[in-house]
């Protein structure tokens, strides 16, 4: 739906007239993104009416004040990397592009934290965060996506959670656009003070900024953050180097840092493994864990070497890889790594864990740090063009997240035995604990399908109807999963199926939705509607009254 | 392939950004971890690698046309192929391609860039794309003591290209290339003012016919000239000659050499001698066309299919073409081998280079990006305390003298000729 010219003249005013477009070729590159042939059966989502440039937060709220008074929605994205960026729930919206807002404000080493705007890369802050020795959390997705993105607006998870929480735990502080256009500075513990709160940001407002899963841009801008970082032991600045044999893409570092020990146990069976892993969290000695993601190996550099390796590889192989550990340990001493990794090493003797040479020799340990603490982004998206997190990354004890895993796997086993998914050949429990497992864990597992595949297409969605089926043989508990990854479905049908079912708590979310956004101007497709639309509960997956692309 | 042959790589972009940065494990310093020249100058996605691949889909959904934005959007491109090194990281796709495809489909189409016509007008009239006279070609190499190919024979022929050719400035360097060669004793003869334009430089800007016509002209002229190998100083060429003839069916039957290759060559034979000192502290610039888009060209025929379920692979297996067997050392070799030069590192080399801004019909259509870009890795160069920037190619140290010239910078810009005969 076009802008009228008013509409668009009271944009403009916000941005100036180079940051502001409406030409269909550029928009139409703001809404082909991973997911949306899922979603919506096509690559193309809503074509956006206007996308906006900003580079303040008062531009911001200019031109979210201009939203409201004209009823035009609007989203916010930094990387754009997943269809809940920048989905919308009709043509009369907008979205922000905030690669102008890339500063990384300050590294204020001596209280362990940076302030960043939206388009700051994890990536890009670890390289700055290491020169003061210090750290921010591994994300997922990989290096491009957005600190802000990650720590306030979406879910997901990852390895080094066990040291460094959650994404959402790691939140100081916030400037934040309201839907209103009112700018917001929870976090401020006084008045002119600076963006640090303790339960941040602010009095106890996570919940509302985020929850668990995040707003995914639907109640408004976040236009600066301040997060927690972290001790870094390893150097201020490092030279990963194409190494002879391995894949052109993928320098590796010579050896695993000083201030760093990995080791890599393989366990006899699930059980021990398993028990080992909750162990050697609850020690707190550990910086980074992964469980049966090993990536100790060369990585292969497209699917035909993939493919090659694969026919080659010993079949023991995928056996001790699942049931194996990365443990990263880092210290600011060589006594204090050495207590660490004696206590790893006595864990890994009780519960009957070996040091297989091929997953602990140097060059596979710097491998395993890498992937660990920086990220390969995400390879599966190469292998099928798609993937599925199958489990919904939920949060749990261990025990649940081993019987939801075991039992998913049973659901993935038979559509791979017919040929829609990827045939990973092999079963295995990972889950990703938080805070040394003090306060649990998120499991996640994957399902790689093609989506340009029909059967393969067909079969996914049939996929996650059955894993979401909040009547079905996996009778899940907890709030679902929304953000991050595709574990999204609409919200209709997530927040309809779900919400009477566990406590109404789709109830508080439209009360949150309905005060911030009095004029629903938030587009809230990856959020909450604040009311739900009139059609069927239990409908289709594909969203039938928004999210179509409308006649062009 | 045709544009829409690449329907698979716009279905598959998931619009990670990759594109859009090097690759992470070579990010170093966090001022220069862009890759992408056009999406860091213009900022709308489309002008990302993956733009392309979300406008090349929309063109083939009929959702949009190649209308005047979607031809600055393509052509505000360098073409330099960073994009296509970041993306294959993650993924099995060909943005360069795709993009090469789209720009020929806007010039069947007649989408035409004003600027660009310009110059394919004056390629078709003069063999050259500097718009300058046929006549004029040969002047670059007055009172030489060169063979003439047009009626001698040689074992090498120096090919200097449409821009050492007409670039006054840039004489001296082209001029330096023959010296050395002849001064290792090699059989060199030049074709003055036959010489010709390789085509490579139109066929980026979309114009496939001019590439075949040249390409064809080339065989036959060495062909006639009796030659064994042919060198040259300029890296567009040497791409054109190496790369894209053989993408097109047309290789070369004779030994394609750039100019570094050939010196480093005698160097190590020792019929090149560096003795002079040149006390330099100096930075390298690789060259998009002598690096990443150096690389050989892979033939590759075949199907995709499916195996272990959902895995797409092809049969038979297609070697990705991922820029990292360019020619990255030997230019170095050579700095390396100079007496009393210093040679420092900027943060993103080799196949992760940041452009110097010439390529792609922008220094023609866009000089402002050009300088821009230009300006962008003179930054980098100061940055790692170099007092000099050398290349290896005219089109870079071209860009590099305008970006110096408007932006006040005061660093030296060198072809690596220049400190070769410096050395000797």
């Amino acid at each position: 739906m076009k802008l009228t010219r008013e509409e668009y003249r009271a944009l403009e005013a916000t941005v100036g007239p180079e940051y502001i477009t409406q030409e269909p070729v550029i928009m139409d590159t703001y809404n082909q993104v991973w997911g949306n042939k899922f979603f919506f059966d096509a690559k193309h989502s809503v074509r956006p009416a206007a996308v906006l440039l900003p580079a303040s937060a008062e531009e911001i709220a200019a031109a979210v004040k201009a939203c409201n008074k004209y009823g035009i929605l609007f989203k916010a994205f930094s990387s754009g990397f997943e269809y809940l960026s920048l989905s919308l729930a009709h043509s009369k919206g907008i979205l922000f592009d905030m690669r102008r807002m890339n500063r990384i404000l300050e590294i204020d080493a001596k209280n362990m934290r940076a302030v960043v705007e939206p388009y700051v890369s994890v990536y890009r802050l670890q390289l700055e965060a290491a020169r003061h020795g210090l750290y921010t959390g591994r994300i997922g997705v990989g290096y491009s996506a957005g600190v802000i993105a990650a720590e306030c607006c979406h879910h997901g998870c990852q390895h080094t959670m066990v040291s460094t929480s959650g994404y959402g735990r790691n939140v100081l502080g916030v400037e934040w656009v309201l839907p209103t256009g009112e700018i917001l500075n929870p976090g401020t513990g006084e008045s002119g003070g600076d963006l640090f709160s303790a339960d941040g940001p602010g009095f106890s407002l996570r919940g509302i900024l985020r929850g668990r899963t995040g707003a995914n841009g639907g109640h408004g801008v976040i236009t600066r953050a301040s997060v927690k970082l972290y001790p870094w032991y390893g150097p201020k600045e490092w030279h990963q180097k194409k190494q002879p044999g391995e894949p052109l893409s993928r320098g590796q570092l010579d050896r695993v840092p000083d201030g760093y020990r990995v080791l890599v146990p393989t366990f006899p069976d699930l059980e021990s493994q398993l028990e080992a892993a909750g162990e050697v969290c609850r020690t707190e000695i550990l910086y980074g864990l992964s469980i049966a993601m090993l990536a100790t190996g060369v990585v292969p550099e497209g699917n035909d070497e993939d493919w090659a390796w694969a026919r080659k590889a010993d079949p023991r192989m995928a056996d001790n890889f699942r049931q194996s550990l990365v443990l990263v340990m880092g210290a600011p001493s060589k006594r204090m790594l050495d207590y660490r990794e004696k206590a790893a090493r006595a864990i890994t003797d009780k519960w009957g864990g070996r040091f297989l040479p091929e997953f602990n020799e140097p060059k596979a340990l710097a491998r395993a740090f890498i992937d660990l603490i920086w990220s390969t982004g995400v390879p599966s998206l190469r292998i099928t063009g798609d993937f599925l997190p199958s489990s919904s990354s939920p949060d749990g004890s261990p025990d649940m997240l081993k019987r939801l895993a075991l039992a998913e796997q049973q659901i993935v086993a038979r559509y791979e035995g017919q040929g829609a998914f990827f045939q990973k050949g092999k079963k295995a429990v990972t889950w990703r604990p938080e805070e040394h497992l003090s306060i649990g864990a998120q499991g996640i597992s994957t399902a790689l399908y093609d989506p340009y595949d029909p059967m393969s297409l067909k079969a996914a969605r049939e996929f996650i109807d059955e894993l979401f089926d909040p009547r079905g043989k996996l009778k899940r508990f907890g709030v679902p999963s929304r953000g991050g990854c595709l574990q999204i479905e609409p919200v209709t049908h997530v927040h309809q199926n779900w919400g009477h079912l566990y406590d109404n708590y789709d109830v508080w979310m439209m009360k949150i939705k309905k005060v911030l956004d009095p004029d629903t101007v938030g587009d809230w497709t990856a959020y909450i509607p604040p009311e739900y639309p009139d059609y069927a509960r239990d409908g289709d997956y594909v969203l039938p009254s928004y999210g179509k692309e409308e006649e062009l | 392939m045709a544009w829409q042959d690449y329907v698979h790589d716009m279905q598959r972009c998931t619009r990670c950004s990759y594109c859009k940065w090097i690759p992470y494990r070579y990010m170093r310093q966090t001022d220069f971890i862009q890759g992408c020249p056009s999406i860091s100058r213009y900022l709308w996605h489309a002008y990302a690698g993956s733009g392309k691949f979300n406008m090349a889909y929309s063109l083939q959904q009929g959702r949009i046309e190649i209308d005047d934005t979607f031809l600055d959007v393509l052509y505000k491109c360098h073409m330099d192929g960073s994009c296509d090194v970041s993306c294959k990281v993650q993924q099995d796709i060909e943005p360069l391609q795709l993009m090469q495809e789209l720009r020929i489909k806007c010039v069947e189409d007649g989408a035409l860039v004003s600027a660009h016509m310009i110059v394919i007008e004056g390629l078709r009239k003069e063999d050259n794309m500097m718009m300058a006279r046929r006549a004029d070609r040969g002047k670059w190499a007055a009172g030489l003591d060169v063979k003439d190919l047009t009626g001698d024979t040689a074992e090498v022929i120096y090919h200097a290209g449409c821009r050492y050719s007409y670039d006054e400035e840039l004489w001296p360097v082209a001029r330096a290339g023959v010296n050395l060669l002849r001064k290792a004793g090699v059989d060199v003869g030049i074709m003055g003012g036959d010489e010709t334009c390789c085509g490579g430089r139109a066929y980026e800007l979309g114009y496939a016919g001019e590439l075949t016509k040249y390409a064809e002209h080339q065989i036959e002229t060495l062909r006639t000239a009796g030659v064994r190998a042919v060198v040259t100083p300029c890296s567009d060429c040497y791409a054109c000659f190496k790369v894209l003839y053989d993408k097109i069916g047309k290789k070369l039957e004779i030994e394609v050499y750039h100019i570094t290759q050939y010196l480093d060559k005698l160097i190590k034979e020792g019929r090149l001698k560096l003795s002079k000192k040149v006390p330099l502290n100096v930075t390298y610039h690789d060259p998009c066309h002598l690096g990443r888009l150096g690389e050989p060209w892979v033939h590759w025929q075949g199907k995709e299919i499916k195996v272990m379920g959902q895995m797409i692979v092809h049969d038979p297996p297609k070697q990705y073409r991922r820029g990292a067997k360019g020619v990255y050392e030997t230019p170095r070799d050579i700095l390396k081998s100079i007496p009393g030069l210093e040679l420092v590192e900027m943060y993103r080399i080799k196949e992760y280079a940041w452009c110097c801004g010439a390529g792609g019909g922008v220094i023609d259509a866009y000089p402002d990006f050009a300088t821009w870009t230009g300006a962008e890795r003179l930054r980098e160069a100061k940055a790692v305390g170099a007092e000099a920037i050398v290349s290896a190619c005219p089109w870079c140290k071209r860009n590099f003298l305008d970006a110096a010239k408007e932006t006040g910078d005061r660093i030296q810009v060198y072809d690596i000729i220049e400190l070769v005969e410096r050395a000797v």
